[in-house]
């Protein structure tokens, strides 16, 4: 069939491929011998030309077989005889095999970085069918220079600036010394730095596009700063004033010269639980900045209107009221819990008012010492109850300043109520109602008050004064749970877990051990 | 020895007798009372025994009554029945 085609003068494709490959015969001797001598060289030039040909995806298979291809290009292109077995698509790989050397002669600087990008830009194409091959190679020479030519510019004018950046720095401290030249160099400096700014101004506008990713602080923290700076201040004037009643006159007397801010007052009072609070300045701050906020807002609205002659008369009858109120919570009432609010309430109420009236003060001299009282009367308890309490706001101390007796009387035990209630909810097996829930903790309540006075009688019977498991197991029995049938060791089994069971029955292990001892 | 080996192998107990708090109670009501050492256990079982059977009297109370829900006179019927039974 070559004979034939050769011996043709029809201009088909395969004869003008032929031809091409006749022509470029005299090349494959590098080739032929490069082949003979390894396929491993052909392999490596091979991915290397096709990926200017961007046909990076060739399989290792298809490499070795264009490289015998070559191989048998060299020895058969003269003999001529299998070409005719090849396609045309491979002949079209063979030339593109052998004809980019010639443009490998090219300057290697563009040749490298080309096919970088080429491959980036490309290799999506190379996903395409193999159907397409056959177009792509005709297509990618020539787009494969106008991007080569694009990124070799880009790369060139990138360098010039570079280069230029380099060499006007170096320039510059060379110019620098010789005064005649500042200017023009200056003008340079001023180029590259305005070089410089023109690089670097790209930049800036990315973070400046995304405000989001800005940090800023809250603009509220400048406030509860001072706030707590004002606080350091305070603590460390009352702090400096001993507790004790002789500085009575000049503690009130300086808070109120200190009270110039409406935020401030309430927390002197509290100066030495906010002395302990200092982990937690800023929270206690903002939130007594919340708090005062609400107090000192209506407050300030009420008593505005209000005449001064008014206003002592309010305060004194506030005073008495809390004076009422104060040997009530000396006690240690519960009641102490609904006064505490009103007490703090009318505490910052009562600063206030003394702040607007000072020059009333002097009129009002009863009123004084008892206000002073309450103000020092309000930080005792607050420090003794509430001592190394973290939050030492007025609104929160009501919870703090709790005696620890009773609280500690009612929750545990309520607690361990509602430890049992949900046992029930879980035994019943249906929904059930919160009343019921109540109902239940207080059948435990008198459960437990039966079942501590029967343990009671039975340890004095038995003339102990130690409560023991026998004596559990006689109230059991008594209770119809322990039976002849049923043990106190099944019921054990039952219903307790494996722990508690290893303590309770008494097991016995090697070496003729038995826990629990008997 | 065994024990300890057990315990130390699997260190949660699921539903944990709360033994301060029964400690304290019965310490509380009976201040001139000691209480033994496993015997808080007991009296934790002994209200486990307790409210199950409450759980169960006020459920039938409450099916008594065609109710889907157990309310609190179902379970004060119950705790009647129920005191006077464990009455020791």
């Amino acid at each position: 069939m070559a004979d034939s085609d050769l011996s043709d003068n029809e201009p088909t494709t395969r004869t003008l491929l032929r031809h091409v490959l006749d022509t470029e015969a005299p090349r494959t001797p590098r080739r032929r011998q490069s082949t003979r001598a390894g396929v491993q060289r052909a392999l490596p030039e091979s991915p290397f030309s096709m990926r200017l040909r961007s046909q990076t995806k060739t399989t290792p298979r298809r490499q070795s077989h264009r490289a015998r291809s070559i191989g048998r290009l060299a020895p058969h292109i003269q003999s001529k005889g299998q070409l005719k077995e090849q396609t045309p698509r491979t002949l079209l790989e063979n030339i593109l095999l052998t004809a980019p050397e010639s443009s490998m002669v090219m300057p290697e600087s563009v040749v490298k970085p080309v096919p970088a990008p080429q491959v980036v830009q490309l290799s999506s194409r190379e996903s395409s069918p193999g159907s397409l091959d056959l177009q792509l190679p005709e297509l990618n020479p020539p787009t494969a220079m106008a991007p080569s030519l694009l990124t070799s510019g880009k790369r060139k004018k990138r360098l010039r600036l570079s280069e230029f950046q380099q060499g006007m720095d170096q320039g510059l401290p060379l110019s620098q010394e010789p005064v005649m030249e500042p200017p023009a160099n200056t003008g340079a400096s001023s180029l590259t730095s305005s070089l410089n700014l023109t690089f670097a101004t790209p930049l800036l506008p990315q973070s400046v596009q995304r405000p989001g990713l800005a940090r800023r602080p809250p603009p509220r923290r400048a406030v509860d700063v001072d706030i707590f700076l004002q606080d350091l201040q305070d603590t460390s004037v009352a702090t400096a004033l001993p507790g004790d009643r002789t500085p009575v006159a000049t503690l009130p007397t300086d808070t109120v010269l200190e009270d110039t801010q409406p935020f401030s007052q309430p927390l002197i009072g509290r100066s030495p639980s906010v002395h302990h609070s200092l982990p937690h300045p800023s929270l206690s701050a903002e939130r007594t900045v919340s708090r005062r906020t609400r107090s000192s807002g209506p407050g300030l609205q009420n008593n505005s209107p209000e005449k001064p002659a008014q206003l002592l008369a309010g305060k004194a009858e506030k005073v008495d009221a809390l004076a009422m109120g104060f040997p009530n919570t000396s006690n240690g009432t519960s009641a102490e819990d609904e006064l505490k609010p009103l007490l703090d309430r009318d505490g910052e109420e009562v600063e206030e008012i003394m702040e607007e009236t000072r020059p009333e003060l002097a009129s009002s001299a009863p009123d004084i010492p008892q206000a002073r009282q309450l103000e020092f009367l309000e930080p005792a308890p607050s420090t003794s109850t509430a001592g190394l309490s973290a939050e030492p706001l007025p609104a929160r101390l009501p919870t703090r300043v709790r005696t620890a007796g009773p609280r500690l009387r009612q929750d545990p035990y309520k607690m361990g109520l509602s430890h049992y209630a949900k046992l029930f909810s879980f035994y019943a097996k249906m929904p059930m109602e919160k009343k019921a829930l109540e109902m239940v903790e207080k059948c435990l309540d008198k459960y437990f008050q039966r079942l501590c006075d029967d343990l009671d009688v039975f340890a004095a019977h038995a003339g102990r004064k130690t409560v023991r498991l026998e004596d559990l197991e006689l109230l059991m029995r008594r209770q119809g749970l322990v039976t002849d049938r049923v043990s106190l060791h099944v019921l054990v089994e039952q219903h307790l877990p494996l722990e508690y069971r290893q303590l309770l029955i008494p097991c016995a292990f090697s070496g003729n051990a038995v826990f629990p001892a008997q | 020895m065994a024990v300890a080996a057990t315990l130390s192998q699997r260190k949660r107990v699921k539903r944990k007798a709360p033994r301060g708090f029964l400690r304290r109670v019965f310490k509380r009501r009976k201040p001139h009372l000691h209480l033994g050492t496993r015997c808080d256990l007991l009296v934790h079982l002994n209200c486990l025994l307790f409210i199950r059977r409450l759980a169960e009297e006020s459920r039938t109370d409450a099916c008594k009554n065609k109710c889907g829900i157990i309310k609190d006179q179902h379970v004060l019927a119950a705790a009647k029945v129920m005191l006077k039974k464990s009455r020791g």
